[in-house]
């Protein structure tokens, strides 16, 4: 509690104030343009970070990330068209809200819904991450080795549409955490004889290429089609229409509670991601009300559901990140590279090492909450004329941005080399389903990987048998192949079903044919 | 997408073939006797993915085709924006070495607002200077530091 309080005392002056509120801004702007999410915003501010003080650094990518995960609200509701795939849910009721004249009050809802969220949510980081960094304290190579293996193939497992493509990422992620300079026999790896490869590829022009880069191509692939999306909406008559009313409140705030706690556990999971949280969310919450039939027509608590569970994943899944140094998503991966820049090393030691420095990452998250409340409240009306900027203006900047952040990172153009390289590949896997979050977690926990390997073969002093003298470690393998088993089996399942759906509906259309023919 | 995946998978096992009998040999030594040899953790990897490539080749081939048609996961639309913005970045990194930075930027600003579809004079010679001042400004006077 101290040093939580200390934590505040430095987040609470003028020059941190500020950066949050322009992280906060800025990712609530990168969320609300649709194709623009929080993993490109993170990526590409990080160089931009450089030149800060550590708390103002790291306060800003927070205010960004969780800016653009509620900012993904405002182009679901204004346009149907969400964001981030997150805000999906959100558009099946905010959007019909706003042909009803009503998008100021989903508007509303939605930040209101966000902030709650996501507030609550930092409230269990808090109160999670050192006791469950505690137990991690305790866990040796073996058993860490293991776990890590389990995270990674989890997270192949379940974020994609194929087990085989996730685990072939995850492998390509390590291989490449494998290039340059092996540390313990200083032998160099895959390094082609340059010598910018020798401390190996940086994350960050890597990240910037994979996410940034990548999504730009993808969306100027599609340009027309989304420039043509924006629509007008027209503000209600009543002031009604504009606010959000005692009864509504009333209706919502259980089911923000709700989502608040889907949201948590969903971000607690390494790989399941805020589009889990927030269509289980909207679900749930369908399923418990007296009148489901009408979501999808304009329900306040469509929007509440998903927004609320949207906004808990982000603090939620920096959980595995801060207790055992596993980054469970794909911004908790790219955080890792700003931690570190900035002398906070993520996992349970830093409990103890920097204790200060994790109560101020702790008390600028919980600033953010409150500025986004008033970034989201005064500048709805601006963001929504923001959001209707025709894509072929915003990619241009985007994509000098990518160059200058990639440049910065070792100010050589080798690494603007390795931001097109992945660029490509990321475009690649993106749009051949590989899961490009998967990569870039295994790329990141790659080196940890293979160090707890070496350890592990010494210490079972090669010989599988001394695995029994570590039972945490057989649960986590065991854990892996049921994984393993397990997700293969519902993918089995689940294309055999689409494959029967797809056969009937062939069947309805050749019936009708021969109808109509007769 | 069936026939992405039998495509990307040979590709991938022929990948993951090529680096354990010829790339992973000639780049990385073996190593020091006694200790672990640094080609242990990347031989794995491409072993597993050439394993896991093989897999995915046999899969797809055995399930059923689509009714609908085997439609391609990437549009020409996506292509053509790959190959033109590749191109925007190849001319602008021989910019940045032969001619100057500021150069290479105007050109990804102009360059890529061209791609897009954008022909009004004023916008595509006045957003690349909007930017680079803007830069400028975020860099030199607002964190004090120089870009290159």
């Amino acid at each position: 509690m101290d040093h939580l309080i200390a934590g505040f005392a430095d987040v609470l002056i003028p020059t941190t104030l500020f950066w949050i509120a322009v992280g906060v801004t800025l990712g609530y702007v990168l969320g609300a343009l649709p194709g623009l999410g929080k993993a490109t915003g993170v990526a590409v501010s990080i160089p931009l970070t450089f030149y800060l003080q550590p708390v103002a650094a790291l306060g800003l990518l927070i205010g960004i990330a969780k800016g653009s995960a509620a900012g993904s609200a405002v182009s679901a509701i204004l346009l149907n068209t969400p964001g981030e795939p997150s805000s999906a849910p959100t558009a099946l009721d905010g959007y019909p809200l706003a042909r009803q004249g009503k998008a100021q009050k989903a508007l509303k809802m939605g930040l209101y819904a966000s902030v709650l969220g996501d507030f609550f949510s930092t409230l269990i980081l808090i109160g999670l991450a050192a006791p469950l960094a505690r137990y991690a304290l305790l866990i040796g190579p073996v058993e860490l080795c293991a776990i890590l293996l389990f995270s990674l193939t989890f997270i192949g497992g379940l974020s994609g549409k194929s087990l085989i493509k996730g685990l072939i990422a995850a492998a390509f992620g390590v291989f490449f955490a494998t290039v340059g300079i092996e540390t313990e026999t200083f032998v160099p790896r895959l390094t082609f004889g340059m010598l910018e490869l020798d401390d190996g590829i940086a994350l960050v022009p890597m990240a910037i290429g994979m996410l940034a880069v990548a999504e730009m191509i993808i969306q100027a692939g599609n340009v027309r089609e989304l420039d043509t999306e924006a629509e007008k909406i027209s503000d209600g008559a009543t002031r009604d229409d504009r606010i959000v009313t005692a009864s509504e409140w009333r209706r919502c705030l259980p089911v923000i509670a709700r989502g608040t706690l889907i949201g948590s556990v969903v971000g607690i999971l390494p790989g399941l991601g805020a589009s889990v949280g927030s269509f289980l969310s909207y679900g749930a919450t369908r399923r418990a009300s007296k009148t489901p039939e009408k979501y999808g027509t304009g329900m306040i608590e469509g929007v509440a559901a998903a927004e609320s569970a949207d906004n808990a994943v982000v603090p939620s899944s920096l959980i595995p990140l801060f207790a055992l140094g596993i980054p469970g998503s794909v911004i908790a991966a790219i955080l890792i590279a700003a931690f570190i820049l900035h002398g906070l090393t993520p996992g349970p030691l830093m409990f103890r090492q920097q204790p200060k420095l994790v109560a101020a990452v702790y008390a600028s998250m919980i600033c953010a909450s409150g500025i986004l409340l008033m970034v989201g409240y005064f500048g709805q009306n601006i963001f929504a004329r923001i959001i209707k900027v025709p894509l072929r203006l915003i990619i241009p900047g985007v994509l000098l941005l990518c160059c200058v952040g990639a440049y910065m990172e070792t100010s050589n153009v080798f690494s603007i080399y390795v931001m097109l390289f992945f660029a490509v590949i990321g475009f690649f896997t993106r749009k051949l389903d590989f899961s490009f979050v998967t990569f870039l977690i295994g790329f990141v926990i790659g080196p940890n990987i293979e160090l707890t390997f070496r350890q592990s073969l010494q210490l079972l002093n090669h010989d599988a048998a001394n695995l029994a003298k570590h039972p945490i470690a057989i649960v986590f393998i065991l854990a892996t192949i049921v994984t393993i088993g397990w997700i293969g089996r519902a993918n089995t399942r689940k294309a055999a079903s689409v494959r029967r759906q797809r056969r009937v509906r062939a069947g309805g259309q050749d019936n009708m044919q021969i109808q109509k023919g007769g | 997408m069936r026939r992405a995946n039998v495509v990307s998978g040979v590709v991938l096992a022929v990948f993951g073939i090529a680096m354990l009998f010829a790339i992973i040999p000639w780049q990385i030594e073996p190593g020091p006797q006694g200790m672990m040899s640094p080609r242990l953790v990347p031989g794995m990897m491409m072993a597993f993915v050439t394993v896991l490539a093989a897999l995915l080749v046999i899969n797809n081939l055995r399930a059923e085709p689509d009714l609908e048609g085997d439609v391609s996961p990437i549009s020409r639309g996506e292509l053509l924006a790959l190959i033109r913005i590749g191109a925007i970045f190849a001319l602008s990194v021989a910019l940045f070495s032969w001619v100057s930075p500021l150069a290479a930027g105007a050109v990804v600003v102009a360059g890529s607002l061209l791609v897009l579809g954008e022909r009004r004079p004023w916008m595509i010679l006045g957003m690349p200077v909007l930017l680079l001042l803007a830069l400028w400004f975020l860099f030199y006077k607002v964190l004090g530091t120089a870009i290159v």
